[in-house]
């Protein structure tokens, strides 16, 4: 279930295609929160001020990194939270697997976090022998099922009612129905207990403020209220990058991150946990263990190029706006990080050998760098990415006859006088694939020019003009 | 042996932030000369509000966006009887026992024991093993904003984070005073006291789900009602 798919994009893509009910939720999903998005974005006047300051914000925030997460830990030490330092995601479950068993912990509720997905933190827990729950519906849904997200904000998105209903039938005895109001509260008795009866509580974070030590969290069901509250003790999990400096920025997130996700002005909960309780009769956990994870992300820092892929709040609005992810969905990217910022978050966290292919899942059309609320230019990323690719060719597979068709080109290219010469010839021997006014499907001998097959075998070509442009410049200027 | 580990890794962490960073001074110059930037200067956006509703008014619109109920009453007997009400609908349509959850605001405690019903349990913070058997949490709120509806809780200053949390109804009481009109002047209040408490939750209606078709569905894990009665 967890492993990582990425090396057949191609083919989960292709399936992905084939599934026209997967196809239509995703057109639901993605038009609704990207119309919602435009919306709550046009609400707000200072919508571009927002996004520069918030980029800002993440710019110097990132280049002094080391400071503010040391200035992060200790306010928030200072207050009684713990912290665990994780190289990778093997040491984040290591150390989250023995606080947990150091405390006899037979039960953990879970809140949402894209980074314990990274992480496969529930796998981990569940080979320690400690039974794990999803708590936000829709992770529940899939966690039910066996499934991984599919979508950052709407991570069971996939499915349908009747899905859901059947799965609720066969997992919680539920009777059949299909009345969505039903299915969430079945979710919401089932999962009481399992809160009541839950030893710890884990949760991601969604920005982490180094003036107080204050962890922030933004929700709408009210799972994560209930995971940070009710266990006696709280394990929270997050990425280095999630820093913001002071506590008024916070203002400006807030902004941003609602509108950008649901288009919402606010969601309904947020929490702002700063250390632990002060006093024993207080309500909420004894103990809050942070855990800080790197897992690749500082190696980001190496290119400013690269190093903006850490300014990502994970809002999914990129996803809503891509063309690739509207008609693939996330489950095709083969990872934790679906879309344009899967694309380019997947490959520099897992090494571009297992996810080549990634980068290509593109046609560049920039409408996720326009919709992004820290202004990520994700198509330069992705051919930052492609040209890695190049230049490390060892673990490229072109084929003979491609390589030898771009040496070709190259050669073309730099020779004025062999420009003009295939050009004219090519408009000779075009004549030959010309259907119709247009090159189609080539057939027959012509089959064994690779490059060209691989074009032609889902568009059309356009044949070169009957005069070139020096041509046409020519002859208007005799007749002037 | 677990605190060597974690020294470690703290230090192979920053090591690595630090180095990486600085392989990156080459290319942040370059890219200072391709990018033209703005200067964008940091701290607040102030958000300009030009509406002139009453700030009242505006939490109750705002509220009302996000299925929440605001009733408005002027005086104590008002609010009394807007609680009895309130309760009174509930056990009719949705609820079938009373059994009330209450915060330790004195002023909540008061103004709970003059609701003019049989109510079948009152209780003041119940424990966690207790309070999933309630079915109205009561409690004050710290502050509304006015331009989202939104309840600010401070567990410092009043023991409300199960009551408003567990119960599938959710009573706040708030007087008109604690309405600010923006989520920066909000944020701005927590960090009045120089320290920020430990806790502090911002609410702004029941809570909802969409992750099932995208069909929204009020009331998952937290409140499924929620009624803020400001005291103007």
């Amino acid at each position: 279930m967890n492993h990582v798919t990425s090396e057949t994009f191609d083919e989960n893509a292709r399936a992905a295609l084939a599934d026209s009910q997967l196809r239509g939720a995703l057109r639901n999903v993605t038009s609704l929160f990207g119309q919602r998005r435009l919306a709550a974005a046009r609400s707000l006047d200072n919508w571009e001020d927002l996004r520069n300051q918030a980029r800002a914000i993440k710019d110097d925030v990132l280049l002094h990194l080391d400071s503010y997460l040391e200035q992060f830990v200790a306010n928030a030490e200072s207050r009684g939270a713990q912290f665990h330092w994780a190289q990778d995601a093997a040491e984040a479950n290591a150390i989250i697997c023995e606080l947990a068993s150091k405390r006899g912990a037979r039960t953990i509720v879970k809140s949402k976090s894209m980074t314990t997905e990274e992480t496969h933190l529930n796998t981990a827990l569940e080979a320690a022998d400690i039974q794990v729950v999803e708590t936000d519906l829709g992770e529940y849904i899939i966690q039910l099922a066996e499934e991984t997200p599919s979508h950052i904000i709407a991570p069971a998105i996939h499915k349908t009612k009747y899905q859901i209903a059947a799965l609720f039938t066969q997992e919680l005895g539920m009777p059949p129905t299909d009345d969505i109001a039903k299915l969430t509260s079945t979710a919401r008795f089932t999962l009481r207990d399992r809160f009541a009866a839950a030893d710890i509580g884990i949760s991601g974070v969604n920005f982490g403020i180094a003036e107080t030590g204050t962890i922030l969290i933004v929700e709408n069901e009210g799972n994560i209220r209930l995971t940070t509250s009710l266990p006696r003790v709280h394990i929270a999990v997050m990425g280095i990058e999630k820093i913001i400096p002071r506590f008024a920025d916070a203002d400006i997130f807030l902004k941003l991150l609602p509108r950008s996700g649901t288009g919402q002005r606010l969601t309904t909960y947020q929490s702002f946990i700063t250390g632990t309780k002060t006093s024993h009769e207080s309500e909420g956990p004894e103990e809050l263990h942070v855990v800080l994870l790197d897992n690749g992300r500082s190696r980001m820092l190496a290119h400013p190029v690269t190093r903006q892929s850490l300014a990502c709040i994970r809002c999914g609005a990129c996803l809503n706006v891509c063309p690739v992810y509207q008609q693939i969905g996330g489950h095709a990217y083969g990872s934790v990080y679906p879309g344009p910022i899967g694309a380019v978050i997947t490959p520099q966290l897992i090494g571009l050998e297992k996810t080549q292919q990634l980068p290509y899942a593109s046609s560049l059309c920039g409408a996720c760098r326009e919709v992004c609320p820290v202004k990520i230019d994700i198509p330069r990323l992705l051919l930052h990415l492609r040209s890695e690719i190049t230049e490390n060719g060892s673990h490229v597979k072109r084929s003979a006859s491609e390589r030898a068709a771009f040496k070709l080109w190259r050669i073309t290219m730099t020779k004025p006088w062999l420009y003009k010469l295939s050009a004219r010839l090519g408009r000779i021997f075009q004549g030959v694939l010309i259907r119709k006014g247009k090159i189609g499907k080539v057939k027959g001998i012509a089959r064994v020019a690779t490059p060209l097959r691989a074009w032609t075998s889902n568009r059309d070509l356009r044949p070169i003009e009957r005069q070139s442009f020096r041509e046409v410049w020519r002859a208007s200027l005799r007749k002037n | 042996m677990q605190t060597r580990t974690n020294n470690s890794a703290r230090e192979a962490i920053l090591e690595s932030i630090r180095s990486h960073l600085s392989l990156s001074k080459n290319s942040d110059a370059r890219e200072e000369e391709i990018q033209h930037k703005t200067e964008r200067g940091p701290g607040l956006v102030s958000t300009v509000i030009t509406d002139a509703t009453p700030v009242v008014d505006l939490f109750k619109a705002s509220l009302e966006e996000v299925d929440g109920h605001c009733l408005i009453v002027h005086d104590e007997t008002e609010l009394v009887h807007a609680l009895t009400e309130i309760m009174r609908n509930l056990r009719q349509t949705k609820l079938s026992s009373l059994r009330v959850a209450v915060s330790d605001s004195t002023e909540v405690r008061r103004l709970t024991e003059l609701i003019d019903l049989d109510l079948d349990e009152v209780a003041v913070t119940p424990s966690v093993a207790e309070v999933f058997n309630f079915d109205i949490g009561i409690s004050g709120a710290q502050a509304g904003i006015a331009e989202t509806g939104t309840l600010l809780l401070d567990s410092s200053r009043e023991r409300h984070r199960l009551v408003s949390l567990v119960p599938p109804v959710h009573i706040a009481i708030l007087d008109a005073s604690q309405i600010v009109t923006t989520l920066g002047e909000a944020l701005s209040l927590m960090r009045k006291d120089e320290q920020v408490s430990p806790i502090v939750t911002l609410v702004t209606g029941p809570s909802r789900t969409a992750d099932i078709e995208l069909t929204l569905t009020v009331g998952v894990h937290g409140p499924q009602e929620l009624y803020v009665v400001v005291r103007s």
